[in-house]
């Protein structure tokens, strides 16, 4: 119908301000199909891989081989497998081969071929890569030639570490996969070469019950245990996991608030077109015209605008996820599975903003379609009604300005709303990339690692005692304990027993004093998440390894970022989780010590604090994305508000030019109108920033066991405020230029207001 | 003289070149009520535009209280405006978010020296009415309220465009009555444009506006008050 013909000249007759609204609507969509899209395909391939070539829940080593492994398997439930492990030195780095599993772990050939003759070696791709190999070429390992057939990745090896309790990956370190009988035919091998086990229970539930009891059946065996470490500590294998949970997360969420802002401005301009035209389209019920049809010409605009958004931010997010996928990964080995959509997802972000939008413009519009013809061609629809609100204002206190401007805001409640909302979301994610980056900042310069006094921290295989051989001077043991409380599996900590003139360590007080290492000591965060306070006693905690339940009466609280752990004495700790006096597992040192590396699981290294950055998440390109895109709602929400208010007052701007205003004032009383609600909408902003975040680090903390704490750096709050404003600022200026034009014969024709 | 019209000339082109003012002489002396009599298209509105400083001329002058309005630039046009004219619609233009008084704070807010809102209020009898929102008046009362913000300023000028257009006959008769009290309480005086050839009895002067020239002026000797018009 001739109608139709009119759609298109509705939108391009506010060309700015409908393209405003599609970007609103293409970010909505955009971010949803990227974070599904990048959570999704991370979860194929971490998962998928981690499922599908049957990844350990657990790792150990014992003092002497397993004998019956299948009765063990078939007592507990559990897939146990037994691998050769070798390590090689190389001019220029170290191999690790490992001799092919069957049962779990695996190995995938991400290139090449799999391992078909005797002398055949896949290697890993990173190893392959920085030492120069290619497939078809040669490697020598201690005297024998072995052809490289191939590259591969193993589920227990996804970050190749070369000690299970390494932090960082060691230079030159990679792994190798060579058959079984290739390892044996190392002369060197008996004295050399390690036995590990891989564990994987059938049953995917109550995995820390299970491996408790896999523990004790061995104890009860006469094994010896060392290096027991499951799946969810490892950090060869959890570390990808971080990024699915806290995309995964979000997905939804922020992509609804941006559909649900867009509904608010759609639903505010479809209302006015609609007022606008009711004598129009009382004159066209009056020729016979449907309410459904008028109802349909006028969805047309909300529905084709929530669709070119919706499939243009679908478009644009489909290539990006790739790139985000790879940087993710970048430090992992996993075999690539291409990447892939979910079609509902596709469906859900087109489809999603025209339902929402669609359905709030048409529940916006329906009161007036809904009127008689006679009804409409009165014209009431398009004066001006004076809402609740400003009926209830009294301002005769304030100047002429103040109470011009304020009756302006609260002329429309949903403009005002959608400002105040709109502003709020943009300082919400701007405060939010500043604070996640100072939050980062403060872990790693006050985390962890500034807990050091020692910066060297030696981890042993096994559990030894001081009565067998002293530790040298400058040098501190440690004994620690993986635990949780008992129904919060969730939260894990270390306890760690320490000597009570230890100095390794920094264990001071929320006010900064030093507290007593001969009491228990809790982390601020962990007290918190537990929420304990000194002197309360800690009931029911549970040893990962062998179940048992102990209570702790904490005497002290350490002020920490993001650090989870109790302290107590060494002696008290060997006492209560029933080790001999003078057992300990790591030694703290202030310098380099030469232990046997064989009886070591890992030794980290705090001197270097910036090494640890280059695995932490790129901060600043996170906040300055973020940022990006909280001016970039910003400049949309200001603007497309600012535009309206011109529009909704040409008439009164046009009468008061009439009436001799100055172009400057006028400006200032239209446009300085939006500052309070800015102001009030960036203030809302923190509130909302503080209940986003510790939502979602909350969840990263149920997940994954990370806590990062919420620190608000007030010098990023005013530069967050000043930004947010300078926005404002330049989109009156923009916005000022419409103003200007605007003529005196507008409100002369309009006649009423 | 306070108020000189010489050989004014106006044209707009809308694909053809149409002459709206073709030459209009008019003179009216300080505290005269004037009334521009004529059709529709006769070109009454932009004549009270181009005086009004809202319009510019393509030829001739206007003068106002000695100054000639017609050399003046942008900027000194809205001083004009702003000291010197005041302003009443046939529908009123009143900002509908605001109340009465706020209306009338819209002129006096920019005044040099504006009388009180609250005498003005009471000089049209709407005292009681301050704090009411516009659409919760009569058309009478909005344009007593739209006489009120023209008054504020005391302007040297009171332009009306039918200000009784879109009245009852009693409403219109107030209306014309509350212009002629201002007239002489104040002493504005007060240029009025309408099709309502009865109007002219309360006028000193008369202007007969046809196709863009003053077909006819004249001067009455005996004023009728308001209340005594009938049409």
């Amino acid at each position: 119908m001739a109608l139709r013909k009119r759609v298109l000249r509705i939108i391009k007759e506010n060309k700015g301000r409908y393209i405003g609204i599609v970007i609103l609507i293409l970010l909505g969509s955009f971010y949803f199909i990227a974070a599904t899209g990048v959570a999704n395909n991370l979860e194929k391939m971490v998962v998928g891989f981690a499922e599908e070539y049957r990844q350990e829940d657990l790792t150990f080593s014992t003092d002497k081989p397993i004998k019956d492994i299948s009765a063990l398997e078939s007592e507990t439930g559990t897939l146990i497998e037994a691998y050769r492990q070798y390590d090689v030195k190389l001019s220029n780095g170290e191999l690790r081969l490992l001799s092919p599993s069957s049962k779990i772990n695996i190995p995938a050939v991400l290139s090449g071929r799999g391992l078909e003759n005797p002398g055949d070696i896949l290697l890993d791709p990173y190893f392959s890569q920085t030492q120069g190999l290619d497939i078809g070429g040669q490697i020598e390992l201690n005297g024998k030639t072995f052809n490289i057939v191939g590259t591969m990745a193993v589920p227990n090896y996804v970050y190749i570490l070369k000690n299970l309790y390494d932090v960082l990956p060691t230079s030159g370190f990679g792994i190798g996969i060579v058959s079984g009988a290739d390892i044996e035919a190392f002369p060197e091998l008996s004295s050399e070469a390690v036995t590990v086990y891989g564990a994987r229970f059938h049953a995917r539930e109550n995995i820390n019950a299970q491996t408790t009891k896999l523990h004790g059946l061995l104890i009860e065996k006469g094994y010896s245990l060392s290096e027991w470490l499951d799946a969810k500590n490892n950090k060869r294998i959890n570390m990808p996991y971080g990024n699915i949970s806290s995309m995964k997360s979000m997905s939804f969420p922020v992509a609804a608030a941006f559909f649900l802002l867009s509904c608010l401005i759609v639903g505010v301009m479809i209302m006015r077109t609609v007022k606008s035209d009711g004598v129009v389209i009382g004159t066209l019920y009056a020729q016979g015209y449907r309410r459904r049809e008028l109802t349909r010409h006028y969805m047309a605009v909300p529905v084709l605008l929530s669709a070119a958004g919706g499939l243009a931010g679908t478009l644009l997010a489909l290539p990006c996820v790739r790139p985000v996928v790879d940087s993710m990964l970048v430090h992992y080995v996993l075999p690539d599975k291409g990447i892939t959509f979910s079609p509902l997802n596709l469906t859900l972000a087109v489809l999603m903003p025209v339902a929402f939008i669609g359905l709030s413009s048409f529940l916006m519009m329906r009161r007036i379609l809904k009127k008689t013809a006679v009804e409409l061609m009165k014209g009431d629809e398009q004066k001006a009604k004076v809402n609740f609100i400003e009926r209830a204002l009294r301002l005769d206190r304030f100047k002429f300005n103040t109470k011009f401007r304020i009756r302006e805001q609260v002329r429309s409640i949903p403009r005002l709303l959608f400002l105040v909302l709109g502003v709020s979301a943009a300082s919400m994610i701007l405060l939010f990339g500043f604070t996640f980056n100072y939050s980062m900042n403060v872990v790693m310069d006050k985390g962890a690692l500034e807990r050091y006094v020692y910066p060297l921290e030696y981890n042993f295989k096994e559990v030894r005692n001081l009565q067998d051989g002293g530790i040298p001077k400058g040098a501190e043991p440690y004994n620690t304990l993986r635990c949780y409380p008992e129904g919060r599996e969730s939260v894990e900590f270390y306890l760690v027993g320490m000597e009570s003139d230890s100095v390794g360590f920094k264990v001071n007080d929320i006010r900064g004093n030093a507290l007593s290492r001969d009491q228990v000591n809790i982390s601020s965060p962990l007290a918190s998440r537990l929420r304990i306070k000194e002197g309360d006693t800690i009931l029911s905690l549970v040893s990962k390894l062998d179940g048992k339940s102990y209570s702790l009466k904490i005497d002290g609280i350490v002020k920490a970022y993001g650090e989870q752990f109790v302290y107590m004495p060494l002696d008290e700790f060997n006492h209560l989780t029933g080790q001999p006096l003078g057992s300990y597992r790591t030694v703290l040192s202030s310098h380099e010590i030469d232990f046997d590396e064989n009886l070591l699981a890992g030794v980290m290294d705090a001197r270097d604090p910036e090494a640890y950055e280059n695995v932490s998440m790129p901060t600043t390109l996170i906040v300055a994305s973020v940022s990006a895109l909280a001016v970039l709602i910003a400049v949309i929400i200001i603007f497309l508000v600012t535009s309206l208010m011109i529009d909704e007052s040409r008439n009164t701007i046009s009468l008061l030019k009439i009436l001799g205003y100055r172009g400057k004032e006028l400006a200032k009383l239209i446009l300085n109108s939006s500052a309070p609600a800015v102001f009030i909408g960036f203030w809302l902003g923190l509130p909302f920033m503080l209940a986003f975040g510790n939502s979602l680090y909350g969840y990263v903390a149920e997940i994954i066991n990370m806590l990062i704490p919420m620190m608000v750096n007030p010098l990023y709050v005013l530069i967050s405020f000043v930004l947010i404003f300078a926005v404002y600022e330049v989109t009156k200026r923009l916005c000022g230029r419409k103003l200007a034009k605007i003529s005196m014969s507008d409100a002369l024709k309009a006649g009423a207001e | 003289m306070f108020l000189s019209v010489s050989n004014l000339t106006k044209s707009y082109c809308t694909g053809t070149i149409t002459h709206v003012l073709k030459g209009v002489d008019l003179k009216m002396e300080r505290g005269q009520i004037g009334v521009i009599l004529g059709p529709s298209g006769s070109g009454k509105s932009t004549l009270m535009n181009i005086i009004g400083g809202v319009d510019r001329a393509d030829g001739g002058t206007v003068e106002v209280g000695g100054e000639r309005i017609t050399d003046l630039n942008d900027n000194q046009l809205v001083e004009y405006r702003r000291e010197s004219v005041g302003f009443v619609f046939q529908f009123y233009s009143l900002v509908s978010n605001l109340t009465v008084a706020e209306n009338i704070e819209v002129v006096s807010n920019i005044s040099k020296n504006p009388l009180k809102t609250d005498e003005v209020l009471s000089a049209v009898g709407l005292s009681d009415k301050k704090n009411r929102f516009p659409r919760e008046l009569s058309g009478g009362e909005q344009q007593h309220v739209s006489i009120a913000r023209a008054i504020v300023k005391n302007p040297k000028l009171l332009l009306c465009d039918e200000p009784t257009g879109a009245l009852d006959f009693q409403t219109s008769r107030s209306i014309l009555k509350l212009l002629q009290e201002v007239n002489k309480k104040y002493g504005t005086t007060i240029l009025m444009i309408t099709h309502n050839s009865a109007i002219a009895g309360m006028a000193h002067a008369v202007f007969r506006l046809r196709s863009g020239e003053v077909a006819e002026s004249a001067h009455n000797s005996e004023i009728i008050p308001a209340e005594r018009i009938e049409w």
